[in-house]
């Protein structure tokens, strides 16, 4: 294969940038957080809907890429790497953001429905989760008072899903790509995509239900 | 319309069923089948309201997912005083 000059100069400048890096180079530095960080941000920006988190990425993203320069393989593009771990940082104040959540629709499902009905889901049946997640759904949005909000929501759903979902429809980012971040096969993410959706989409249609039953009450 | 989807599904052999639909429409939304598969996936979907209901919604949840979050612009420029806590949380030890 024949590169052009362009693309040759343009690798041997990522390359010296990164030995400079290496070296604790100030000025490089400048130059990583000036060239790349709008990208990058773009990427955080678009996980969030508030700024704040945004930024919050970006930041924690780059105390990695500072603590992890030493061990960037050169065989890599750049921009690749920077995009993989402002990705985890973004996933990681969303797991926080889980936690920090009242109502984690993971354990909601696994345990009792409102109706006190024993409700135990094994990770592999899906269609059961699906059906529990109709019972528990209702519940879920009466106790959240917060306007609701579908970022929120998908926050909110199990782990696997909540991941896939963000990076393949959100990020817009590739299978190979999205398994390689998240560390599955290929073959898992279009499942586990599938499913995300499908979860979803069972939600969303709850919910419209449970608007127009309201809406008949009123009237 | 039951009567009509069961008799293709019995004499067209390459006539899709509902279970099948929902096997194939990951891959549909995808872009990922091939073009026999694509036409009877096209063809259950004209003769199956549930179906195209279905993969309707399916369509929406997903483009409404994507309204839910900040459209990001590669334009946007960094907040400076980001950046500036960026380059010094480097030397801060
Ligand atoms: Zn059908």
């Amino acid at each position: 294969m024949k590169e052009s000059p362009s693309t040759i100069s343009e690798q041997d400048k990522e390359n010296q940038l990164i030995d400079k890096l290496i070296g604790n180079d100030d000025l490089a530095y400048e130059i990583l957080v000036r060239q790349y960080s709008a990208r990058m941000y773009a990427v955080a920006r678009r996980f969030f809907t508030s700024d704040d988190d945004a930024q919050e990425a970006l930041q924690k993203a780059f105390i990695q890429v500072f603590k992890k320069i030493s061990t960037f393989n050169k065989d890599s593009s750049l921009m690749t790497w920077l995009h993989r771990i402002t990705v985890n940082e973004a996933l990681m104040i969303i797991r926080q953001k889980k936690r920090q959540n009242t109502l984690p629709l993971e354990s909601f499902t696994q345990h009792y429905n409102e109706h006190g009905e024993r409700t135990v889901f094994s990770d592999n049946s899906e269609q059961s989760l699906m059906e529990g997640l109709g019972h528990n759904i209702e519940a879920l949005f009466e106790k959240n008072e917060t306007k609701f909000s579908l970022n929120e929501l998908i926050y909110q759903l199990p782990e696997k899903y909540c991941n896939v979902l963000l990076l393949r429809d959100i990020q817009e980012i590739s299978t190979k790509e999205t398994a390689n971040i998240i560390g599955i096969s290929e073959a898992s993410v279009k499942t586990q995509l599938h499913r995300a959706r499908l979860l979803l989409k069972s939600i969303l249609e709850q919910k419209d239900k449970d608007r127009l039953e309201d809406n008949w009450k009123v009237n | 319309m039951l009567m009509i989807k069961r008799l293709m599904t019995k004499y067209i052999p390459a006539m899709l069923t509902c279970e099948e639909i929902d096997d194939f429409l990951y891959d549909f939304h995808e872009g990922q089948l091939s073009y026999t598969e694509h036409l009877t996936f096209k063809l259950h979907l004209r003769l199956c309201k549930e179906c195209k209901d279905y993969v309707r919604k399916y369509k929406n949840t997903i483009r409404m997912s994507q309204a839910g979050f900040t459209k990001a612009d590669p334009a946007e420029k960094v907040p400076e005083e980001l950046i500036e806590v960026i380059l010094k949380s480097r030397t801060k030890k």
